[in-house]
């Protein structure tokens, strides 16, 4: 535990010296008695982390393109969907370079503002990727708590259908489920339009991913669990008469807050290539729907003719899950001294 | 043991089981319209019927999973107008779109995926595991850290973004596509270099990784101490002694890794053009082929339950305190 108290240490040189206690002006050294959880001590070594606090940054200035992207639209003067045919030669070729009217140029063939695809293309990779990570986190803990806890016959039900999930080929499923929930929800795709699929395939792919998603994070709580589980504050609690519920929720959950934070980080630039490479495959989102990885799928044939097409979203994307990459390892080292390189 | 490797076999059958009907049902049970889809847009009501009877869809939706199972299990016949077909066994049904059995159709494409992953797995051993050994050797020098940041970018690059520029700008690596060994195996090599080297590059970046860690575990173990008290050479040492021991634990994730790439090479073989068992189930999706769907689902997960449990099996030789728990 020799990090922890060092980093503590650390944590209070910045702190001001009293002027009653040392009227010399020399610092005398004050004790400070203030105990600080595991998460404060993280996360203040999370912000002398530069690597990490650069990265956030970046996801949060995605997080913002997000949230204002009707307000940068309006500012630029365009909107995702209007198509300019007038900027279109007769071959497809957009005629304008980016000016001060189209910031990043218009799409070829269809004319629509490249800048005003991109701002709203930021939306569906962080609300995708954002409720898959809610919503497996919320049921993979709840999951492995009552396994892990309860043990016995529960356990062994649980145990089955996590190895059971995670034995299953999840692309391949990402590939197939859409098509049979597009059956049950619209029926016949012949004659319907496309807003209507494309919000089915925006709810089929986050049901989709929160499906195979949950079952690795029970796994690891349900192990932590096993561990914990024999201490003696639990054992303390048991005797109280604290019941099932909160002794899971008050007693346990709050030693599991490391994992939990972990696994958040890393799996939410891993749901963002996900939705961007499912979409780019065809089986995630559609038209009309802005998103990068439709963006990619077809600027790949204009990669020659208009490279900023394809470049824009790819560098998008790689910019915002390289950041968050490297934000949950620096995460993992703040969370895990273990793992400290 | 004898009672763990039972063990273990029943859970991957009843895991397999579940999936059988657990897909069907959801392929199969949804109102889809399959013989609307076989009859195209001059379809009269008694096509309809008659398409329908011939691939048993009449039949109640429990008999349609056992003739489904039996269809696997001894074989079953499709009549067609009179004509009657004969689908032995294993029996995936047919396609719709394309008239053929669907275990044709997957026995084309699995070659194309196997020889995807296992020539990437090539790539990425031999460079990761080199890599990680020298990293190992090196800890904390400005070496190491650029090999661990190395590592750490290519990692966070999004595969289908790396696999698609190298696809696009790559113009120097031979064409890809397709070309049985059997045939031709030069050619065979060539269409697959440029998958083999995206998956090499990418997948060698977690490689490196795993055996740095496991490699400065091993070296730091007794028996190593006690090798080089001995006078052995150092390179003999580290390569030798070192490395048995500290591959054990990345054989391990391979095995586990190398099921799930068999079921997951969908980027590689749609980016690069190879038509294999991705690429299969992408085109039975544009379609609504429901049969190839649901046979490419069921064979990747018997391949992902028994790669899984050759896996375990095998731990169980390397490392004997997984039989005692």
């Amino acid at each position: 535990m020799e990090p922890l108290i060092e980093e503590a240490g650390l944590a209070r040189k910045g702190e001001s010296t009293d002027p009653i206690t040392a009227p010399t002006g020399e610092s005398v050294k004050k004790v400070d008695t203030r105990r600080k959880s595991p998460t404060q001590i993280a996360l203040a070594r999370l912000r002398k982390d530069k690597v990490a606090v650069v990265c956030a940054s970046i996801f949060l200035f995605f997080v913002l393109v997000a949230i204002f992207a009707p307000l940068l639209a309006k500012l630029e003067g365009q909107d995702p969907t209007t198509l300019n045919q007038n900027l279109i030669d007769q071959y497809g070729y957009p005629t304008v370079a980016p000016n001060g009217e189209h910031w990043f140029g218009v799409e070829p063939r269809l004319g629509r503002d490249l800048f005003a695809r991109w701002v709203y293309g930021a939306r569906p990779s962080l609300i995708v990727a954002g409720s898959v990570t809610v919503i497996t986190t919320v049921i993979g803990v709840t999951i492995g708590l009552v396994a892990g806890f309860l043990g016995g016959w529960v356990d062994r039900i649980l145990s089955w259908v996590i190895d059971f999930v995670l034995s299953l080929p999840y692309l391949l499923f990402a590939i197939a489920v859409p098509a049979a929930l597009l059956a049950v929800f619209v029926g016949n795709t012949e004659n319907v339009g496309n807003d209507e699929v494309a919000t089915v395939r925006f709810y089929s792919l986050i049901i989709v991913l929160s499906f195979f998603g949950w079952a690795s994070l029970a796994r690891l709580i349900r192990g932590e669990v096993l561990g914990l589980r024999e201490r003696e504050f639990i054992a303390a609690a048991k005797v109280l008469g604290v019941p099932t519920r909160k002794v899971l929720f008050k007693e346990l959950l709050p030693n599991l807050v490391a994992p939990i934070v972990i696994s958040v980080s890393m799996a939410l630039p891993a749901y963002i290539v996900t939705e961007a490479g499912l979409t780019y495959l065809g089986v995630g989102l559609t038209e009309p729907t802005p998103s990068w990885g439709l963006t990619i799928a077809a600027a790949q044939n204009w990669y020659r003719a208009d490279p900023l097409y394809l470049w824009i979203p790819v560098a998008a994307i790689t910019i915002l899950v390289l950041s968050l990459s490297l934000l949950g390892d620096s995460i993992r080292d703040a969370f895990d001294p273990r793992t400290r390189r | 043991m004898l009672l763990y490797i039972l063990k273990r076999v029943l859970s991957a059958i009843s895991v397999v089981i579940v999936t059988l009907v657990a897909s069907f049902a959801l392929f199969f049970f949804a109102p889809t319209d399959p013989a609307g889809v076989i009859c195209g847009p001059r379809c009269t009501p008694e096509r309809v019927a008659d398409i329908e009877a011939s691939l048993g869809l009449d039949q109640p939706k429990a008999e349609q999973i056992l003739l489904y199972m039996k269809g696997i299990v001894v074989g079953r016949e499709y009549s067609t107008g009179g004509v009657v077909r004969e689908c032995a066994a294993p029996c995936l049904g047919y396609s719709y779109t394309l008239g053929q059995p669907v275990t044709k159709l997957i026995g084309a494409a699995l070659p194309v995926t196997v020889s995807i992953v296992l020539g990437g797995a090539v790539v990425y051993l031999l460079v990761g595991v080199l890599a990680g050994t020298i990293a190992a050797q090196v800890r904390g020098t400005s070496l190491d850290r650029f090999v661990v940041g190395t590592t750490l970018v290519v990692q966070a690059i999004p595969y289908f973004v790396f696999a698609l520029l190298i696809a696009l700008y790559a113009t120097f690596l031979p064409d890809s596509g397709y070309h049985p060994i059997t045939e031709n195996p030069f050619l065979w090599a060539s269409g697959l270099l440029a998958a083999w080297l995206t998956v090499g590059v990418t997948n060698a970046a977690s490689y490196t990784r795993y055996s740095r860690a496991s490699m400065i575990e091993a070296l730091g173990q007794d028996f190593v101490r006690t090798a080089t008290s001995k006078g052995i050479s150092r390179r003999r040492v580290v390569y030798r002694h070192g490395l048995r021991a500290g591959l054990t634990p990345v054989v391990t994730i391979f095995g586990i890794d190398l099921a799930f790439q068999l079921t997951g090479a969908i980027f590689t073989e749609s980016i690069f053009n190879l038509p294999g068992l991705g690429q299969l189930a992408l085109r039975a999706f544009g379609q609504y082929d429901l049969p190839v769907l649901m046979g490419g689902v069921l064979i990747g997960s018997v391949l992902l339950v028994v790669m899984n449990l050759v896996v375990d099996i095998v731990y169980t030789f390397l490392d004997p305190r997984v039989r005692l728990g």
